[in-house]
């Protein structure tokens, strides 16, 4: 099994009041940066790092980040500069950036050139996540998000010849044209950086992730229609002529540990504030999901039949006030709890869910720094060599395991 | 016998849905924003006088759209070959909002098709002073809060603009937000030539404006009459965006002058 560690790196200075009074009271795009402070700003990165710098000692496996725009919860605006700084300060820990959202890119070929230093300065430890982008990204970028499909699919192939294909070569596609493709930058992984794709299960990304038999990396969505998800996959990789397995899979679940049960929900809740607006207030529908972003009738009727999301309220999401912590723990949506309770509830999640991958989202919202480091301790300590044994035992390969 | 009827037309490949009502020299009506609307009551009073056609524009609920067609600009220049298998020859153009632009972009490319041009709170310009509001940024409710200075005024709001909630209806609501997303995105509602472009025309041009229009300002109303030679403007008061829907008689008594006289 493949372990990394992952948080937003989240800023929380500002109230609820602040949000409700912006532009449709919405925390990510319109809610202005005049609330934000960036000497604190330099602190959120500190820590970060700091706590990644201790995840490598604690044995994770990689280094997850991501990236958001005009918005307080995630200060990785271009992950890649947080990814180089941490090529030269850890050593051994993969950097598995899940992922660079390939629509908003103009110049695909930059953003190949940044990978490929990235893989040279970490000495091969780099893994290219690649994502289409929540629609803010969309708005924030003024990427039409009508093409946020089209672009994806040809900036991802641009990427990959450019890494693949002797230069110079010219492109001439729909979104992208350019005369002479020869970036010196190339990767030190042959014959490319492995790549993963997050997201929340748009059925037309598992099936164009299957059908290049990249792991596909659930994050956190809810057990049910994850395991619903996986089949999506699970038949494109039959049609293909392979069969899909856990190191296919991924799976980002928030997990808190600390000393006693009492301290990791007390401490946990801190969750509830920060990421996506949850724990402040629900975003506008069409900030995240723009007229154009989510395709409509392009499945085959054997995906669309497998694809049955339920749309059921989750506990998670609505505020401090409308989430149910309660509810939200005792289903595991979030797992909080003292090493013994935590290495229980993460043993039932793997029986079900069978992944490869395990993306540990140790902290977010006001979780402190020093909650945090105690958390990656006791996952140092406890939790880790726990889940690993189980890994075992439960046959769950991660994709540098096996061969994808 | 019907009032209008409801036709198909192929260009490029795409079938393109036309509504056509009326007898007389043709008019050609184009939607806005909101997609194809139906045969509305400023139709059916223009049909009295006119040879009226309604087309839906490629890509909206109701028309296919080549693939290759992209932009606002591609719209423009595609759109003559709908009008040509229509058999529309020399017509009156008019539009509101997104079809204003259309029409005046479409005069701008072919003054010798264009009879007579009525632009209605009409996108394409760039303001020097305000903005466009941004109709996506707002959403659906937030820029229908923004259109009208007293919506209890439009008679026709309710069955326009609160549509029923069946899978179908919401689904051809999505497809015409998503063909505005795809023509209008960026540059946001205008075209940087068009103002340039328009100074060729010489057509007898009526601009129509609601005094308190909050979606597109005024000043974009005073800078195409500054761009078109000898336009004509009319400013509605106490009118938003619709003045066709929130000041009919005023709006209809400007037209007749215009197209009638």
């Amino acid at each position: 099994m493949f372990i990394m560690r992952f948080t937003e790196r989240p800023y929380v200075a500002y109230t609820e009041e602040q949000v409700r009074s912006s532009f449709r009271s919405a925390v990510r795009l319109t809610f202005s940066n005049a609330n934000f402070n960036p000497e604190i700003g330099a602190r959120v990165y500190d820590e970060a790092f700091e706590e990644n710098q201790y995840a490598e000692e604690a044995g994770f496996d990689g280094i997850m980040l991501n990236e958001h725009h005009n918005t307080p919860t995630c200060m990785g605006a271009t992950m890649n500069l947080e990814a180089a700084v941490l090529a030269r300060i850890t050593r051994k820990p993969r950097i598995v950036l899940l992922g660079n959202p390939l629509p908003i890119f103009d110049n695909p070929v930059r953003l190949a050139e940044e990978l490929a230093e990235i893989d040279m300065m970490s000495h091969g430890r780099l893994v290219s996540g690649f994502v289409r982008g929540t629609g803010i990204e969309s708005w924030a970028t003024n990427t039409n998000p009508i093409h946020n499909r089209e672009r994806f699919e040809e900036a991802h192939d641009l990427v990959i010849k450019a890494w693949t294909t002797p230069g110079p070569f010219r492109w001439e596609g729909k979104h992208y044209h350019f005369r002479v493709v020869n970036p010196f930058q190339l990767p030190l992984q042959k014959p490319h950086p492995p790549v993963w794709i997050p997201g929340v299960g748009s059925p037309e990304t598992l099936v164009w992730s299957a059908q290049h038999r990249y792991p596909y990396i659930y994050l956190e969505t809810d057990v049910e229609s994850t395991v619903q998800m996986m089949s999506i996959y699970g038949h494109v990789a039959r049609q293909m002529g392979y069969q899909a397995g856990p190191q296919h899979f991924g799976y980002l679940w928030r997990i808190h540990v600390q000393d006693t049960d009492e301290k990791a929900s007390a401490v946990g809740k801190g969750f509830l504030i920060g990421n996506a607006g949850i724990g402040r207030v629900p975003l506008p529908v069409d900030f995240m999901a723009p007229p154009g972003y989510n395709l409509r009738g392009q499945l085959s009727p054997q995906v669309q039949e497998l694809y049955k999301k339920p749309l059921r309220h989750d506990p998670l999401y609505g505020g401090v006030d409308a989430a149910n912590w309660e509810q939200v723990t005792a289903t595991n949506r979030v797992v909080v709890g003292s090493p013994r309770t935590v290495i229980k509830k993460i043993r039932q999640g793997l029986e079900l869910l069978r992944p490869g991958i395990l993306g540990v989202w140790s902290n977010d919202g006001t979780i402190s720094h020093e909650d945090s480091m105690r958390c990656l301790r006791l996952m140092k300590e406890e939790v880790l060599p726990a889940v690993r044994e189980i890994a075992r035992e439960l046959e769950l390969p991660g994709p540098f395991e096996t061969a994808p | 016998m019907a009032d209008h009827e409801r036709m198909f037309v192929s260009a490029g490949g795409a079938k393109i849905e036309v509504l056509r009502g009326g007898r007389g020299r043709p008019l050609v009506a184009l939607h806005s924003s909101e997609g194809n609307l139906g045969w509305l009551p400023l139709h059916q009073r223009l049909a009295a006088h006119f040879t009226v056609y309604a087309p839906t524009h490629p890509g909206y609920d109701g028309s296919e759209r080549p693939p290759c067609l992209e932009s606002f600009i591609d719209l423009a220049r595609f759109y003559p070959w709908i009008l040509q298998e229509l058999g529309v020859g020399k017509a009156t153009l008019l539009g509101h909002f997104v079809g204003g632009w259309l029409a005046a972009e479409m005069a701008a490319m072919c003054p010798e098709m264009v009879e007579k041009l009525v632009l209605i709170d009409a996108a394409g310009i760039k303001p020097q002073h305000g903005e466009i509001a941004d109709i996506f940024l707002h959403g659906v409710e937030g820029t229908l809060a923004l259109s009208f200075h007293d919506a209890a005024r439009a008679r026709e709001y309710q069955s326009l603009f609160m549509p029923g909630k069946s899978p179908e209806e919401r689904a051809r609501h999505t497809a015409n937000r998503e063909a505005t997303t795809r023509y209008c995105w960026k540059p946001y509602a205008h075209d940087p030539m068009l103002p340039l472009l328009l100074g060729r025309l010489r057509v007898p041009t009526l601009i129509v404006w609601g005094r308190e229009d909050r979606i597109v300002p005024l000043e974009c109303a005073q800078m195409y009459r500054g761009a078109i030679a000898g336009a004509r403007l009319a400013v509605i008061d106490r009118c938003g965006h619709f003045p066709h829907l929130e000041r009919p008689d005023e709006f209809n008594r400007v037209l007749s002058d215009f197209l009638l006289r």
